[in-house]
């Protein structure tokens, strides 16, 4: 989980990459590093921010080649030696950034220590230089090159074993770098005169709109002038350019101290543009074009399979609610890294469903190619376009919510949760269990969403306030029922991430079998009591947390005059229909660990130990 | 040059309008005001900007972000107390080189032409400029006394005939303006008021000059103007366009502009000027008459008739509905059969004071859930989230929060 960043072009390579990088640094923050090409390889690390970097690379540094990398430490403690780019030659001949886990260093570093070559770092990308500079130079003394970069890397890549992005440099092929991609993120954005290499189009989006997604197994020789792209034969492949039609300058803070905010607003727009041509009011139709199913094949459905992590596998878990409750589908759900290990057992009638905000999420993709082994269909759901797992899947639906910066989750899992409700009344629709006249009353109300999360954000200032007082406990408990308990869990989730408060989502109606016994006097409880199926349920899981002294917050509507008897603090939301309070509900919890994180002067944007997208399993 | 747009203020008198947003988000032509005032910028050539944001910022932050989508970049900088013009400007001191020949300053909830910029760019000199309009009724407004064109005495909003030059808070100072503003006074209602720093350079001496203009430049007043705004921006609006999906047997007439992804179902008949925006829903047989503003992501059903009003985001209005000179906020459900009551000339006391409205039906704020058939009386006012449930008639302004059983 590394961000990489490469730079062929007329301008000054340094501050290109620093800018870049800058961009990057959400995938991972421990240290960073760079690699400029000038006369000959200068390299220079840090720990920290990219900042640190910035102070300690000299003014004067010339070169108009260079890579760069933001490290998220897997492989070795982070410090200056660990962090990336790492050469290899005496004087350096090689440098390297690297994105992933290459598998099989162990071997390859004793194979090398043994010709003779000297590990500085403890870090799994080190042996790839050296390895480089073997085929190249073919000994550790070496200096006259026996053959070329791209030749030594193709090479080179035969022995590596694991997932990998590389930008390499090599100091006797001044004006060229080159790149290798296996199962991280890799692409290239075209300039005029420049051309440039990132984990992430979001890197220099500032630069250039046109790029090209990198495919598994290649390899790629970039120069200011030319991108050429040779497949795992080495023979030339035809270069396919795509247009990025995101504004990364909309994913600046533009005012807001902290992306997380201006993400948790920018929802009312996400949802506009998610359900943007998807739903007809009066015929009650819900149009979902990329879906790649007749009508037929929604019929013969007996399964799904949801495969998710972290927020969206709440994402899924409200999704399982929906498919088995509205369409009558039996659903299951998995944690992706759990997925891969447990036999599944497959049927004919089975569609798999992937969640990943990026696309590039390394567990959900290895679950969906072990799916996909299987020969079931796929349907990803994700953020992010031409992202890995939209070439893989076999139909994907866009939750066109825009880049998320926040490393906490919050425009991404509203607009995922809006595709499976328009999925799961589609299927619902497909297969005859829903009136046409409740579809249309669906779809009414799921157009209200975006002007209701709206009048939460209004009054935003009462969850601030219910936050501060609570900043300082060290526990806090989220209980939801049915629909909502997806809700609670993902409550629980946004608080740990961000505010480091140890915090426990769980099923109401499971209180009693065990978590009751952690309830302390004053421990808050935040229960989501909006109407509903179980709001009775939910009314008598406060009183039994009541009795306890602990503290109960209640989220409920704002026309409910019952709650206020029972709980000590009630956050409110309009009345909306009951199938959709889930997504009212969450952006009150979304607001509620932004404001107790920001009591606690926590690193909203950034929490420690965590990134983005987690592309390593 | 840069701009400073002061849009800090809640813009009191426009409730309940400005109850969940600031008067600069008010639409006009289904963009807030300031939008029309960057664009304005944007087209002199204007491209950095400085936004002083308060009362509702989040608003503004979240629809122009960095200004990248209106071609300009935008600086964000939070005056946290409202202490007045001058202290507004101050917050944005440290964005503007003191090396810098001048910078623009201008409200945020005025409307203005690209003209309206280019006669005070064309025209300033001095230590001030500050650019003024020519006006018959000038109740309300800021006036200037002057000689030829050097202003001699700058005046707050103040009754009596004292001058007929009405000062549009249109100014462009020197980087010097600073020191001024550090020594100016705070007011008698507690403010620190940028007429007070300019008739301060006049007493020290300091050359502060008028420019008059005949461009457009609105101040909306009060809620109701913003009808009046509308139908004039509306009227010369060009490169209208129609994006999304007219059924066969609409009838589309005038000058009207349809948002992407909204369906004109048949039978509805629209007479421009009319803007309606993106992702509606409208029809069958619906009636929109000019000069009438539909926002984003509205449904109108059947048999409903909309003339000379604004409706904003995200609202459903259902069938047989008669809504005329009105303001719809956000978010408003309105059940079947509402009726709104229109009147000319009604007097509408505001804080003790009356002032004398157009004709006016009502003004609604956001989240207002309304039943089926309600009759609203014409000129009253409902705030922001009120349940007002079938058959009532509403005869008096409902605060927010309000039920009416």
């Amino acid at each position: 989980m590394c961000g990489i960043v490469g730079y062929a072009g007329k301008n000054s390579a340094a501050s290109v990459i620093i800018e870049s990088l800058k961009k990057l640094e959400y995938r991972g923050y421990d240290s960073a590093g760079i690699t400029i090409l000038g006369r000959e390889i200068k390299t220079y690390k840090s720990v920290g921010k990219i900042v640190n970097l910035e102070a300690i690379i000299p003014k004067e540094i010339h070169g108009n080649i260079g890579i760069g990398h933001t490290r998220w430490a897997t492989h070795g403690r982070p410090s200056t030696i660990n962090a990336h780019p790492h050469n290899s030659g005496n004087p350096s001949k090689i440098s390297v950034v690297h994105n992933g886990i290459i598998e099989n260093y162990m071997a390859l570093k004793e194979q090398l220590t043994a010709e003779g070559y000297k590990f500085e770092s403890e870090t799994d990308t080190e042996v790839v230089a050296h390895l480089l500079h073997k085929h190249i130079y073919e000994n550790p003394d070496g200096n006259e090159a026996k053959c070329e970069l791209l030749t030594g890397l193709q090479r080179a890549l035969k022995e590596i074993e694991g997932s990998y992005a590389f930008a390499i440099i090599c100091a006797d092929e001044p004006g060229k770098l080159v790149l290798a991609r296996k199962d991280s993120p890799l692409v290239v954005g075209l300039g005029k005169g420049e051309n440039f290499a990132a984990s992430d189009v979001t890197a220099f989006l500032n630069y250039t709109r046109d790029v090209i997604f990198i495919d598994d197994f290649a390899t790629v020789v970039l120069t200011p002038a030319s991108v050429e792209i040779f497949d795992k034969e080495g023979k030339i492949r035809e270069k396919k350019i795509e247009t990025i039609e995101w504004d990364f300058e909309a994913a600046e803070k533009a005012g807001y101290e902290h992306f997380m905010l201006k993400e948790i607003h920018e929802q009312v727009s996400a949802i506009h543009n998610t359900l943007a041509g998807k739903v007809s009011e009066l015929e009650g139709e819900i149009y979902l074009e990329e879906l790649n199913m007749t009508e037929e094949e929604i019929r013969k459905l007996s399964r799904i399979q949801i495969l998710a992590c972290g927020t969206s596998w709440h994402a899924g878990m409200l999704g399982k609610y929906l498919f088995e409750q509205l369409a009558g589908i039996h659903c299951d759900i998995d944690i992706c890294s759990e997925y891969r290990y447990r036999s599944p057992v497959m049927d004919d009638g089975t569609l798999a469903i992937a969640i990943t905000q990026s696309g590039e999420t390394a567990d959900t993709l290895a679950a969906v190619r072990e799916i996909m082994s299987y020969n079931c269909p796929t349907l990803a759901i994700t953020n992010v376009v031409g992202s890995t797992i939209t070439r893989e899947a076999n139909s994907v639906l866009y939750t066109r919510a825009g880049p998320e910066i926040g490393v906490a989750a919050t425009k991404t899992f509203s607009t995922q949760i809006i595709i499976l409700y328009l999925l799961a009344v589609k299927f619902a629709l497909s297969r005859g269990k829903l009136s046409p006249d409740y579809v249309k009353r669906f779809i009414t109300a799921i157009r209200k969403v975006p002007g209701q999360i709206q009048q939460i954000l209004n009054q935003q200032e009462s969850m601030k306030e219910c936050a501060e007082n609570f900043a300082h406990v060290k526990s806090c408990f989220f209980l939801g029922r049915h629909l909502n308990y997806p809700i609670a869990l993902e409550g629980a989730l946004k608080l740990k991430e961000i505010s480091y408060v140890h915090a426990e989502g769980f099923a109401a109606g499971e209180l009693k079998h065990g978590p009751i016994a952690l309830l302390e006097k004053g421990t808050p409880v935040v229960t989501i009591a909006t109407r509903g199926p179980t709001y009775e349920k939910v009314l008598s899981n406060i009183k039994e947390v009541k009795a306890r002294d602990a503290i109960v917050i209640a989220i409920a509507n704002n026309t409910d005059t019952e709650i206020g008897k029972y709980a000590d603090i009630v956050l409110t939301v309009p009345n909306s229909d009951e199938l959709l309070s889930p997504l009212l509900n969450v952006v009150v919890l979304q607001l509620f660990a932004y404001y107790t994180a920001l009591a606690r002067g926590c690193s909203i944007d950034k929490p420690r130990n965590l990134a983005k997208s987690v592309t390593v399993e | 040059m840069k701009a400073i747009i002061l849009a800090a203020g809640e813009g009191l008198r426009c409730r309940p309008l400005t109850l969940t947003r600031s008067k600069v988000m008010l639409p006009i032509a289904n963009r807030p005001i300031l939008e029309h005032v960057i664009d304005s910028l944007e087209k002199n050539g204007i491209l950095e900007i400085i936004l002083v944001v308060g009362y509702e910022k989040e608003r503004i932050m979240d629809y122009f972000q960095d200004g990248l989508n209106f071609g300009v970049k935008i600086n964000y900088v939070e005056q946290k107390a409202q202490l007045g013009t001058a202290h507004a400007i101050e917050q944005a001191k440290k964005l503007i080189d003191l090396e810098d020949s001048g910078f623009l300053v201008l409200n945020g909830d005025n409307l203005v032409e690209p003209k309206t910029i280019a006669d005070l760019l064309n025209n300033y000199k001095g230590d001030a400029s500050l650019l003024t309009v020519r006006m018959e009724d000038t109740a309300g407004y800021g006036v200037v006394l002057k000689e030829r064109e050097k202003v001699t005495k700058i005046l707050e909003k103040r009754p009596g005939d004292i001058s007929r030059i009405v000062n549009t808070g249109i100014y462009i100072f020197t980087p010097q303006v600073f020191e001024t503003i550090e020594k100016t006074p705070i007011s008698e209602n507690g403010e620190y008021a940028i007429t007070d720093t300019i008739q301060l350079m006049i007493n020290e001496g300091k050359t502060v000059t008028s420019v008059p203009t005949e461009s457009k430049w609105l101040d909306a007043i009060h809620a109701w103007d913003l009808l009046k705004a509308n139908a004039i921006v509306l009227d010369p609006a060009k490169d209208l366009r129609i994006e999304g999906e007219i059924e066969e047997g609409a009838v589309i007439r005038g000058k009207v502009a349809i948002g992407k992804n909204t369906k004109i179902r048949s039978g509805t008949y629209i007479v421009g000027p009319v803007v309606i925006g993106d992702n509606c829903d409208v029809g069958p047989n619906v009636v929109i008459l000019p000069s009438t503003t539909i926002g984003n992501n509205v449904s109108i059903r059947s048999f409903t008739e909309i003339q000379n009003s604004i409706i904003m985001n995200d609202c459903r209005i259902y069938s047989h509905g008669q809504i005329s000179h009105s303001i719809i906020g956000s978010n408003n459900t309105i059940g079947s059969g509402l009726f709104v009551e229109e009147k000319d000339g009604l007097l509408i006391i505001m804080n003790g004071i009356i002032h004398r409205a157009p004709r006016l039906g009502t003004i609604f704020g956001d989240d207002n859930r309304i039943g089926n058939s309600v009759l609203v009386k014409a000129g009253v006012t409902i705030a922001v989230d009120c349940l007002v449930e079938s058959g009532n008639t509403i005869y008096k302004d409902l605060p927010r929060h309000s039920v009416v059983l």
